[in-house]
């Protein structure tokens, strides 16, 4: 039954069923390793948001967490604590002034946001027109198409995703306490368990730096969140005392945007100036809207209250590298990428620099030492 | 107690002298700490293995804290200028060494070396920092522990150098005469 080779028919069978399964799963894996980024993608992409959502919350509620964990509680025990006592809170808040009525604002929005943004354009038009007889070239530059197609888009995303996007929210509302609990309760864990694997000779050095840039890092990250929640409640106040619509969304724009450095503030109070425009026309309040705006929530309450308490100069970015971040993350995550890409960038900066100043000291050592680690 | 080793076997659980927690309390500047502070203890500290031969750290480098002996053998030794070793000490299981760099970013003064294959208990500033914002009052009775055993090697110090100089000073009253 043997042919020349020496190998029977069920030996050849063999190796040659072996054979096809291996190029066929080679070519299998091949493929799939092709895919597999676009799998990985999609797999990932609902999750971004809410994992960051949550490790901001976690960063926002370890103080808290640590403020019970100090008298003896356990931590699981003090973050069920503190759960608790925000959800009470917000429910007695949400009893006392009652739950905001997101439905009828959304479809008041609606019918609103066309109207603001036709203003919008017709009001551009007219400086357009003004600055083109000054400087024709300009009129290459079809900005009132640019905005209307931008409405049009707009009011599409909002007529579509309402519905959608509730759905997000609900999701959200599970998601982030869940995710974020476990952030509280192991992230030291975690930690601990990367940093052990790093090489005997580079352990403590590596300990020492993640002790320094994770003390950054939440100073950084609280120091941020605490300054939008702030500037958004001052806009809200400020803008409370006019007769303007949408105040609580305004703020909460404002409030966002002011993450982003700059240009964020610029951008967060364009859509309040137009609908003070629109609605109360140029007068007493809307000289007011742009004080609230400029003067008191960026410049008094921002510049020279809460930035210098809050936020370390080592987190500052040459304004050019805050550009990039913004046009970098809007081209990867849209407008949620525009937001946060600076806070990223300056998260990263913190990190060099942490470990920029950890080396400097390291050499400053050597210095006192000879090579052969005498004192000088 | 007991006379017969089977009874030995089941009322003592000879599992529990493998845990890190029983090592550390047979520690003696951890000996007085209850059982809290311990189970502390063995969240904070990182064990770390060393083949031999393998550097633990080098004179200058920047240290950020102590390690306890769990097993094994480290050699403590200091490198002149002309690059010749010294051998300062060589430590056995249950010794500690580092303990300078604990408190300040200093320096290490001298160069440790583990000997054989060695297992050691790291206690670091950062970590002990962290666990001072989280649980102070065990974190006090750890580094109260610490300071009473550095407390005594600085009163044993300070006692032979007194000696050492009564001892200069009558050699040298010897000499005069």
């Amino acid at each position: 039954m043997s042919d020349s080779t020496g190998l029977s028919r069920a030996q050849v069978a063999v190796i040659y069923l072996v054979l096809t399964t291996a190029i066929a799963s080679g070519i299998a894996i091949y493929s799939s390793a092709t895919t597999f980024t676009t799998l990985l993608q999609t797999a990932t992409s609902g999750l971004f948001l809410p994992i960051l959502l949550a490790m901001i919350v976690a960063f926002m509620l370890d103080p808290l967490v640590r403020l019970i964990e100090n008298r003896g509680v356990h931590r699981t025990l003090a973050i069920f604590i503190i759960y608790l006592l925000i959800s009470a809170a917000i429910t007695s808040l949400l009893l006392l002034i009652g739950p905001p009525n997101w439905r009828g604002m959304l479809q008041a929005l609606k019918a609103d946001v066309p109207r603001y943004i036709s203003f919008a354009i017709v009001y551009l038009t007219e400086w357009l027109e003004l600055a083109q007889k000054h400087f024709p070239f300009i009129a290459h530059y079809n900005l009132g198409d640019h905005l209307r197609n931008f409405s049009q888009t707009l009011i599409g995303a909002i007529l579509v995703q309402t519905p959608r996007s509730a759905m997000r929210i609900g999701s959200l509302l599970i998601l982030v306490p869940l995710f974020s609990f476990f952030f509280l309760r192991d992230s030291r864990r975690i930690m601990r368990g990367l940093i052990s694997l790093t090489p005997n000779r580079y352990f403590e050095m590596v300990l020492d730096i993640y002790a320094h840039v994770s003390w950054q890092l939440s100073n950084f990250i609280r120091g941020r969140i605490i300054e939008a929640i702030i500037v958004g409640l001052v806009v809200w106040a400020g803008l409370a005392l006019t007769d303007i619509r949408y105040a609580p969304i305004l703020a909460v724009i404002a409030g966002v945007s002011n993450l982003v450095p700059y240009v964020g503030p610029i951008f967060g109070m364009l859509p309040g100036i137009t609908i003070a425009l629109v609605d109360l026309g140029v007068g007493a309040q809307f000289w007011w809207i742009l004080c609230v705006y400029i003067l008191i929530a960026q410049i008094i309450v921002d510049n020279m209250i809460l930035i210098p308490i809050l936020i370390s100069k080592v987190s500052n970015l040459h304004p050019l590298w805050v550009i990039l971040a913004i046009i970098m993350g809007g081209k990867l995550y849209g407008i949620l990428g525009m937001i946060i890409g600076v806070p990223i960038a300056s998260i990263i900066n913190i990190i060099i620099l942490e470990i920029r100043q950890y080396r400097r000291t390291f050499n400053l050592y050597n210095r006192y030492f000879s090579s052969r680690g005498k004192m000088l | 107690m007991n006379p017969n080793p089977l009874w030995q076997n089941i009322f003592r659980n000879q599992a529990g002298k493998q845990t890190l927690a029983y090592f550390l309390s047979q520690i003696p500047m951890f000996a007085k700490l209850g059982r809290r502070e311990l189970a502390l203890l063995e969240k904070i500290v990182h064990l770390r293995n060393y083949v031999a031969d393998e550097m633990i750290f080098s004179t200058g480098d920047i240290g950020s804290g102590m390690y306890v002996i769990r097993s094994g053998q480290v050699q403590i030794f200091t490198v002149d200028s002309e690059g010749k070793e010294h051998e300062q000490a060589i430590l056995e299981p249950g010794d500690f060494f580092g303990e300078v760099a604990l408190t300040g970013n200093r320096p290490r003064t001298a160069a440790a070396r583990a000997t054989t294959a060695t297992s050691l208990v790291g206690l670091f500033r950062s970590d002990i920092l962290e666990a001072t914002l989280r649980h102070p009052a065990p974190t006090a009775k750890i580094l109260f522990g610490l300071n009473r055993v550095l407390a005594d090697r600085l009163l044993q110090c300070s006692q032979q150098l007194e000696l050492l100089q009564s001892t200069t000073r009558d050699s040298q009253e010897h000499h005069h005469e």
